[in-house]
């Protein structure tokens, strides 16, 4: 049944207010006066049922105003003027003709419309005072202020007890006098009043003590025997109970909120500024976040310091390294700062691990602090117990930092700890992006460097592989045709990795490009190679290289290796592997290349397969950190030597990538193999 | 995440660098800075103890080739003892016998410089 009611007047609350209201205007049209307990019971009734739902109507209307309590004190202000203005004005234009009081249809008409400016008026200023009352309350209140409420609809209805009896009124005095004691307490509580910002507060003052009286001088106004109250009173006495208890209200809640706000003023300023304190971490919490360039926030942390703790300047200084550098200052210059930083820190005596105060006396001020600072707070930027830096306050008046200032210089300069290192994790993840973006530059030049088609014939049949590594290897191989017999090839790996390798590799294809066709001797050309590559190479790379000739007239094979695997060459089913001497180009610190380089010659037998390879093949490895080894290969060599060459190099990979399934690929993968018919 | 530890200690005149575990492209600035540390202090005569090292990439050989030569021209080298086979293996394929000295035991090896 409650709930009906509330939901009745909630969902619908002007239209009932309209509905009720015009009802009740038309009542009072046809029944003027109430002089039987009927008539009067059933006007209270309407009467209360409009209070009621404008009441509903307007509460819901002003929650949406409650983040301004001075608005909703300012309009019940002017609604209690109006009411003030109207009961003077009416009291003296009226005042004398109300001897011979006539019940004429202009008269009632009149004193209709002026309840409802009183309804309306007192209906939403009460309104407010529920709100202030709400306003700020952690529990819930409502059992106070619904009793209260219970009070006032009692002193209302109260009123009709004089029908039955005119001295029957002690109940409604009783109620009366109730209502007031609940108001009382009501009224105490306005907790929000703290959370006024100093300058609302004097605001405030102001207001309410006006308020205060002007409820008064209407409440007293009420309780004159004037025109006006005769008019409301017999419009309806319920109306004007609830008309002076309003009153009342207004001016205990108001006295109330004038000397709590008188009270609440020397704090006003401390309350302020852990207000801003507040506000200014919430706003860095938003910067950090936000924020890519640390020097921005460095720059809002001085200025915020230098606000909220009161101190005249202040900077920070980021460690690079060992030293420190400011990285941005508020009303000091860069030089002063520094030079105070040196002074303080630069003796390296004191790392300041947690926040501390420096006070300077007129005597002790030397060249540590030209800018006369009383003294200076010194906070760490630290996180996980690695500092980062400093962050400084300074204050030319006497008077120490306290605790809150200090609590305040450490918390912005945790919240710039925090920062930098987001900032900095920013920079690596940024790094990362640019070195992949890096790898697939020198994949791109790694692909475009391999040669695109292999000069493959009847006599001289080729298969090459290459499979590179996430990170590139600097693997390279090539084919040149010398002249209508020879075939001359390479194959290359240039130390180290990623785009640096990339562009050696580049190089290393130039200068064989060139030289093969200058230099018909593998030796001869591993040296010159040597010679023109180690003037671009930096002392801790190296090449390693094989390089051969296959004439395919008389089926003979040169070559020469630097460094390099050995040569795999199967004939029938005997496996060989040559590796003649020969330093890797580059190496050559203190002997001469070239005496250091054999070179082989070697007949070639029909269906004879010869296998180069990077060191990728023998050097990878599986779960247990183990190499595939020359052994693996030379075996899949002889099991699948009659097969097709492509055939051959897919079951090296195939048994490769089983042997290291768990292991991602380390370094560049390249396979050529020939074979060799001699029809 | 392949482990690499670096060691130095003196014998005599010599200094002896103990390497153990991994050394490649990630963990070769370990090693330079034992090397830069020598150059600091003057020291040329440089034996490096192979014996705990399981694995060198090209990064790792890369760098002796960069300290060898500012270590021959103030009288001193760096000599290689205790080496596996298996990294042994890595440093013959690219002809570093014919530019280094290899020993069995790295006492062979400091002797060969107070001698």
């Amino acid at each position: 049944m409650k709930n009906k009611i509330k939901q009745l007047a909630r969902s619908r609350g002007l239209e009932n207010a309209i509905l009720i209201s015009i009802l009740l205007f038309l009542y009072n049209l046809v029944f003027p006066m109430h002089d039987t307990l009927m008539l009067a019971v059933i006007n209270e009734l309407l009467v209360f049922l409009s209070i009621f739902f404008l009441y509903y109507y307007i509460i819901r209307f002003l929650n949406a105003k409650v983040d301004s309590p001075l608005t909703l004190i300012l309009n019940a202000g002017i609604l209690a003027a109006l009411i003030f203005f109207i009961v003077s004005i009416a009291n003296t234009i009226l005042g004398s003709s109300n001897k011979n009081e006539q019940i004429g249809f202009f008269n009632s008409l009149f004193a209709v419309l002026l309840a409802f400016v009183f309804i309306g008026s007192v209906v939403y200023i009460f309104s407010t005072f529920r709100e202030l009352f709400y306003l700020r309350q952690k529990r819930d209140p409502s059992a106070f202020f619904n009793s209260m409420l219970v009070f006032f609809a009692l002193t209302f209805f109260s009123n009709l007890l004089i029908f039955f009896d005119p001295s029957f009124d002690y109940p409604k005095d009783a109620f009366y006098v109730v209502t007031i004691v609940l108001i009382f307490l009501n009224a105490l509580r306005i907790s929000w009043i703290a959370f006024l910002t100093k300058r609302q507060k004097y605001y405030l003052l102001l207001i309410s003590i006006i308020l205060s009286i002007l409820f008064a001088i209407n409440f007293m106004t009420f309780t004159e025997n004037s025109i006006m109250t005769k008019v409301i009173y017999s419009f309806s006495p319920g109306l004007l109970s609830f008309l002076c208890l309003t009153m009342i209200y207004g001016t205990i809640n108001f006295g109330v909120i004038f000397f709590t706000t008188l009270f609440h003023l020397p704090t006003a300023e401390a309350f302020d500024r852990k207000a801003a304190e507040v506000s200014s971490l919430m706003d860095l919490t938003k910067l950090i976040t936000q924020v890519f360039d640390f020097k921005e926030l460095a720059e809002t942390v001085t200025s915020i310091t230098s606000k909220v703790c009161n101190s005249d300047s202040s900077w920070l200084v980021l460690k690079k390294g060992k030293t420190l550098e400011l990285s941005s200052v508020n009303n000091i210059g860069y030089v002063e700062a520094d030079t105070i930083t040196n002074n303080l820190l630069g003796t390296g005596q004191n790392d300041f691990d947690s926040i501390a105060i420096i006070q300077f006396d007129s005597f002790n001020n030397n060249s540590v602090n030209d800018k006369k600072f009383k003294s200076i707070a010194i906070a760490p930027l630290k996180v996980q117990k690695i500092i980062n830096g400093y962050l400084f306050a300074a204050r030319h008046r006497e008077g120490n930092f306290d605790l809150d200032d200090k609590k305040a210089v450490q918390a912005f300069a945790d919240y710039a700890a925090v920062a930098l290192e987001n900032a900095q994790l920013i920079g690596e993840s940024i790094e990362k992006e640019r070195l992949e973006k890096e790898l697939d530059v020198a994949r791109d030049i790694q692909r475009k460097i391999l040669p695109h088609s292999i000069p493959t014939s009847e006599k001289l049949e080729i298969s090459a592989l290459f499979v590179p590594a996430f990170e590139v290897g600097g693997d390279y191989y090539d084919f040149f045709e010398l002249d209508n017999d020879r075939i001359g090839f390479v194959i290359a790996d240039v130390s180290g990795k990623g785009i640096s390798a990339a562009f050696i590799m580049a190089e290393v294809k130039g200068i064989f490009e060139s030289l093969s066709k200058l230099v018909v001797n593998p030796k001869e050309l591993l040296a010159q190679v040597n010679s023109t590559l180690r003037n671009s190479l930096d002392k801790r790379n190296f090449v390693t290289a094989v390089y051969g000739i296959v004439n395919k007239k008389t089926g003979k094979l040169n070559f020469a290796r630097a460094g390099h695997t050995p040569i795999m060459i199967c004939s029938g089913s005997t496996i060989k592997n040559y590796r003649p001497a020969g330093i890797g180009l580059g190496l050559d610190t203190n002997i001469n290349f070239a005496s250091s380089i054999k070179e082989l010659e070697i007949d070639l037998n029909n269906n004879d397969i010869i296998l180069c390879y990077s060191d990728g093949i023998p050097e990878a490895k599986n779960d247990k950190e183990e190499d595939f080894g020359f052994e693996r290969l030379e075996s899949i060599v002889l099991k699948y030597r009659d097969e097709k060459l492509d055939f051959i190099s897919e079951a090296v990979m195939k048994e490769l990538s089983l042997f290291s399934k768990n292991h991602s690929q380390h370094d560049d993968i390249t396979l050529v193999i020939f074979k060799w018919k001699n029809n | 995440m392949a482990e690499f530890n670096v060691n130095l200690r003196g014998v005599g005149p010599v200094s002896v660098i103990d390497v153990k575990g991994y050394l490649d492209a990630h963990t070769a600035p370990e090693l330079e800075n034992v090397f830069n540390k020598l150059l600091d202090d003057k020291q040329f005569k440089v034996v490096v103890n192979f014996n705990e090292l399981k694995y060198i990439s090209s990064a790792g050989l890369g760098v002796f080739m960069a300290y060898v030569e500012t270590m021959r021209e103030n009288s001193g080298d760096i000599k290689f003892s205790n080496m596996k086979e298996n990294v042994y293996n890595i440093f013959d394929l690219l002809g570093f016998p014919i530019l280094y000295e290899f020993f069995k035991e790295e006492k062979e090896a400091v002797n060969k410089f107070i001698s």
